[in-house]
């Protein structure tokens, strides 16, 4: 399985700026990246952004390697999504969309790289707080996102090894030999998670009156 | 130690391709005291079933489980933080990027203060020797090394009672040695299913389940004889039948 394969840089430990920076300026710092993918109209610009967060990663000392690990899972999309947009709208609004997807996911890998998932989900649990008095559990917020960290690079490593076998057997061009097995897996594997969580109390229901 | 106790415990499952439920388990009644339980069977004898009972991961279709009479399915909550659960593929188990996180989040509901839970994990780890392995991927482990963070989760919050499901099923001769090695230095009451007939002798008490009932209970090495003795008898029929 290669589970491993992952779209958002796991945590490197370390004792740079931005690892003591505080968690709500790294949520700041990615929400912005966010909007300003929305915002910025001009590639170059996107380029330089895209540069400027490059750069604080391998500052942070996460690395060449972790940095092209957090965008290679994405390049076949953005190909096919920067030669669409090509076709349609041109090489500068095509290279725009490309540079700025990457802005995103460089800006979330360098807030992932940088931060333990401990207290990414203590900073979810205090964001969530307020709902509390709705009668919403925090920590089912943070366990959540904690879930997901986890699942999207199993799906992807699912995807990877179900292509292999689909292959092996010459179906590398039949959807339904790629989808459904990854569908069939994952499916079985939120089943196992849930229980892994149910067994070790976490998320579970409260005790029923005697 | 804390008793296990089954009271008439049976569970049944709506089959499709019969009318009537499949039984899992019947009529099972059962008192767990000792230090250490093995469990052995063959595959889809019950065995997996019994022990998810014991955490309340199944609810019985008829009669009662208690861990120290709290009921599994009354008292689910206050079961679960007694009895810890180690499942047969440590990678179903650990939920999070790291072992370090993995054992973290154990610990998130029961220590709410960032630096002690850090604290607390990294004792756990040291515990089980992993502390130069916690903020590794879990991709990265061995499988023993695997199994052992997945233990040292659950060992972090201290239950009163360990169920281990088939724990060395998916190891290695030495990291099935090195798992054997670490269990026998805990103080938890132990009830682990195996198929390894090794590791079942040196339990205090052994259960041999057969088609969801208890075939015999009672001394390892005469539990593990009359397993072998059932295994080959099937065997030997099963050659009768080919000729």
């Amino acid at each position: 399985m290669r589970g491993h394969g992952f779209l958002l840089a796991n945590y490197v430990p370390g004792n740079s700026l931005l690892h003591r920076a505080p968690l709500a300026l790294k949520f700041a710092l990615v929400f912005a990246c966010g909007l300003a993918s929305f915002i910025i109209v001009d590639w170059g610009i996107s380029a330089a952004v895209l540069a400027v967060l490059s750069g604080l990663f391998l500052l942070a000392g996460a690395g060449m390697k972790r940095l092209w690990g957090a965008v290679r899972p994405l390049a076949p999309v953005l190909l096919a999504i920067g030669l669409f947009q090509w076709w349609q709208l041109g090489g500068p609004t095509a290279a725009r969309i490309v540079l700025n997807i990457l802005v995103c996911v460089v800006a979330a890998s360098l807030l992932t790289g940088t931060t333990p998932i401990q207290q990414l989900l203590d900073g979810v649990v205090r964001v969530a707080r307020p709902f509390k008095r709705l009668g919403a559990d925090p920590e089912r917020f943070a366990l959540t996102i904690g879930i997901m960290l986890r699942s999207i690079p199993f799906i992807a490593g699912t995807f990877a090894d179900v292509r292999d076998s689909a292959r092996a057997r010459g179906l590398e061009r039949n959807p339904r030999a790629l989808v459904l097995p990854v569908f069939i897996t994952s499916v079985a594997y939120a089943r196992q998670t849930g229980e892994a969580l149910a067994a070790r109390g976490l998320g579970e229901a409260e005790d029923q009156p005697a | 130690m804390p008793a296990v106790t089954f009271d008439q415990v049976s569970v049944a499952v709506e089959t499709e391709n019969s009318p009537q439920p499949k039984v899992l388990l019947d009529a099972v009644t059962l008192r767990l005291e000792e230090a250490r339980v093995g469990i052995i069977g063959a595959n889809g004898s019950g065995k997996s079933t019994l022990l998810r009972l014991v955490n309340g991961l199944i609810q019985p279709t008829n009669g009662r489980v208690a861990v120290d009479g709290d009921d599994t399915v009354r008292a689910v909550r206050k079961v679960r933080r007694n009895v810890g659960f180690v499942f047969t593929d440590p990678l179903s188990q650990l939920v999070m990027p790291t072992g370090r996180e993995d054992v973290e989040l154990s610990l998130r509901r029961s220590v709410k203060n960032g630096p002690e839970r850090r604290r607390q994990a990294e004792a756990a780890l040291g515990r089980l020797g992993l502390l130069h392995l916690a903020d590794q991927s879990i991709y990265e482990l061995s499988g023993g090394e695997r199994q052992l963070m997945a233990l040292a989760a659950v060992l972090a919050v201290d239950p009163a009672v360990l169920v281990l499901d088939e724990p060395s099923t998916l190891l290695d001769l030495r990291n099935r040695e090195l798992l054997r090695r670490t269990l026998a230095t805990l103080d938890q009451q132990i009830i682990m299913s195996t198929h390894d007939l090794g590791l079942a002798l040196e339990m205090d008490r052994v259960l041999v389940i057969e088609a969801g009932r208890v075939a015999f209970d009672g001394a390892p090495a005469e539990a593990v004889a009359a397993y072998r003795s059932w295994c080959l008898q099937g065997l030997d029929h099963a050659a009768r039948d080919t000729r």
